[in-house]
């Protein structure tokens, strides 16, 4: 099957004017509670990192941290040469990070297709977005079929797929996604990790936040293992997939 | 018969001023979930704006309506620029900071424009036209006609526009909605002055039909409101249709009970209200877990 090329770049290649997107000592407190604490790691073009934790390990609070979406209350995030610190979370998409937040958050009042285009906000709605728009139906079919429903009401999975096609309409570099897997069957998940390697093997660089280990070793080249706000454990995802005690914790083994 | 059409044609007339102020209402609670309770007070200011405009300074009615309702859109601004830093932050004091906004405003048109109010004659000096043996005001079809303009255009601006598909997915989902790239604030300003522009269009058309005071905005407000309810709060068809139902309403009431007529109209609007609390067109969107 043809892979749909859904990035600025190539196919297989990354971008070329792609960067390297570093997170060093980023921490975020909730009034007196400190969520995240001092983490660092870097995502290089077209790599792939993975964050696994437990429930209130800091994961989306990274996550959002690094969006903007929550204050940061110290830490410095780089694009390259460029400081994403002052950048505000509406711009990020501009900087090519596109977003698929925990719980999906579709827009559940307005049409699929309306849901898609409006992923492409921070673009100029043109022919080229409707080449995106047809790869985007190319890689999830039933938004195609689906596009004049209203978002609300589609199941979980579909919600799931339309929440990473909108953030594809923006063609990122960069794509953050925030437990893609929650809530969904073990067929679905399988259909979600298929769909990362896809975009990875295009060069589509991914941060992956999960509490599911299995999917984000899967998914991801590197990973990060996190527990109540610090990073506990770091290496590729085959060494952290064989530790005897992530696959005890987190694994299930 | 002819009595019942001729309050029916008055009814809607006036109803077509309420739907405009019940869509300022909803466009900026489905935009930001927020009843704004300065609007019934920034139709009264468009009121007096373009009467001014219209009578002091001899500006045409079109011209003097357009003036008008750039004046309280820039308002609508103001308000929603003061209030920005509460929202999603103290949503209580977001709404008591509406009704503040209100009671300044009341404020300015007496300082204005003093506390004895004007009439306003009509624009349209031509006599009432005879269709069927009803004789119908042609200000009255110039009113519903932009009303239904306004309406038509305000659709068409919200279901094929990029920024009327923006502010509505802002209502939807703020941080979906930032993470898009859109501007949350200056789409919810947007909501703002334009739900400001259509109370003073309903201001400035409803001049010549009411008598023009600083308690004009209580009256059209608190009808424009029940208008919102009663169509479903945040839903445009709802606004409209709540409006000419509390417009025929009223025009009937006060056509039967005379002094009772608000009475009469908010009981059973009331009773409305208690069959069916979501209003008419209520909650439409469907969520699935």
């Amino acid at each position: 099957m043809k892979i749909p090329s859904l990035l600025p770049g190539k196919r297989a290649t990354a971008p070329a004017h792609a960067a390297t997107l570093a997170v060093d000592d980023l921490s975020v407190h909730y009034g007196g509670v400190c969520a995240v604490r001092s983490i660092d790691f870097s995502i290089a073009p077209g790599e792939s990192v993975g964050i696994i934790g437990a429930n209130g390990a800091g994961k989306t609070s990274t996550l959002k941290a690094l969006m903007g979406l929550v204050p940061r209350s110290g830490g410095r995030i780089t694009l390259g040469e460029r400081d994403l610190g002052k950048v505000p979370a509406r711009d990020m998409v501009r900087h090519g990070i596109g977003y698929v937040p925990e719980g999906r958050h579709v827009f559940p009042g307005l049409p699929v297709e309306k849901n898609l285009l409006l992923g492409a906000y921070a673009r100029r709605w043109d022919d080229e977005t409707r080449a995106t728009l047809a790869e985007v139906h190319e890689l999830f079919p039933v938004l195609g079929e689906m596009g004049t429903r209203l978002a609300g009401a589609l199941s979980g999975g579909q919600q799931q797929m339309l929440a990473i096609g909108r953030a594809l309409m923006a063609r990122p570099r960069i794509l953050l996604l925030d437990e893609p897997s929650m809530g969904l069957s073990p067929k679905l998940v399988s259909g979600i990790l298929d769909v990362l390697l896809r975009l990875r093997e295009e060069g589509l660089s991914l941060l992956l936040v999960e509490q599911n280990a299995k999917l984000t070793f899967g998914a991801t080249s590197h990973c990060l293992v996190m527990e109540n706000g610090e990073v506990a454990m770091t290496g590729s995802a085959q060494e952290l997939s064989r530790d005897e005690r992530v696959r005890r914790i987190y694994l299930g083994l | 018969m002819q009595e019942t059409l001729q309050t029916l044609v008055g009814g809607l007339s006036l109803g077509a001023v309420y739907a405009l102020v019940a869509m300022g209402f909803s466009l900026v609670y489905r935009t930001m979930g927020l009843v704004n309770f300065a609007h019934a007070d920034i139709a009264m200011i468009g009121a007096y704006a373009a009467s001014t405009f219209y009578l002091t300074s001899k500006m045409p009615f079109v011209v003097a309506m357009v003036v008008a309702i750039v004046v309280t859109g820039a308002i609508g601004l103001v308000i929603e620029r003061v209030l920005r830093p509460l929202e999603n932050k103290d949503f209580d004091l977001m709404l008591i900071g509406t009704i503040g906004f209100g009671i300044v405003l009341q404020a300015v048109a007496i300082l204005i424009w003093g506390t004895t109010g004007r009439a306003v004659p009509s624009p349209v000096r031509s006599a009432p036209l005879d269709v069927f043996g009803v004789r119908v005001r042609t200000y009255d079809l110039l009113v519903m006609a932009v009303a239904a303009f306004a309406v038509i255009g305000l659709a068409w601006f919200l279901a094929r526009t990029k920024r009327g598909a923006a502010m509505q997915a802002v209502a939807m989902d703020h941080e979906a909605a930032t993470a898009v790239g859109i501007n949350v604030g200056r789409s919810n300003a947007l909501a703002f002055s334009i739900g400001a522009g259509l109370a003073a269009l309903a201001g400035g058309l409803v001049g010549p039909m009411l008598y023009v005071d600083a308690s004009l905005g209580g009256a059209l407000g608190i009808k424009g409101f029940a208008a919102a309810m009663l169509g479903g709060f945040g839903s445009i068809p709802g606004a409209v249709v709540g409006g000419l139902a509390i417009g025929v309403l009223d025009s009937y009431a006060a056509g039967h009970f005379q002094g009772y007529s608000v009475l009469v109209t908010f009981l059973v609007f009331t009773a409305a209200i208690m069959i069916r609390p979501m209003g008419v067109f209520g909650e439409r969107t469907v969520s699935r877990a």
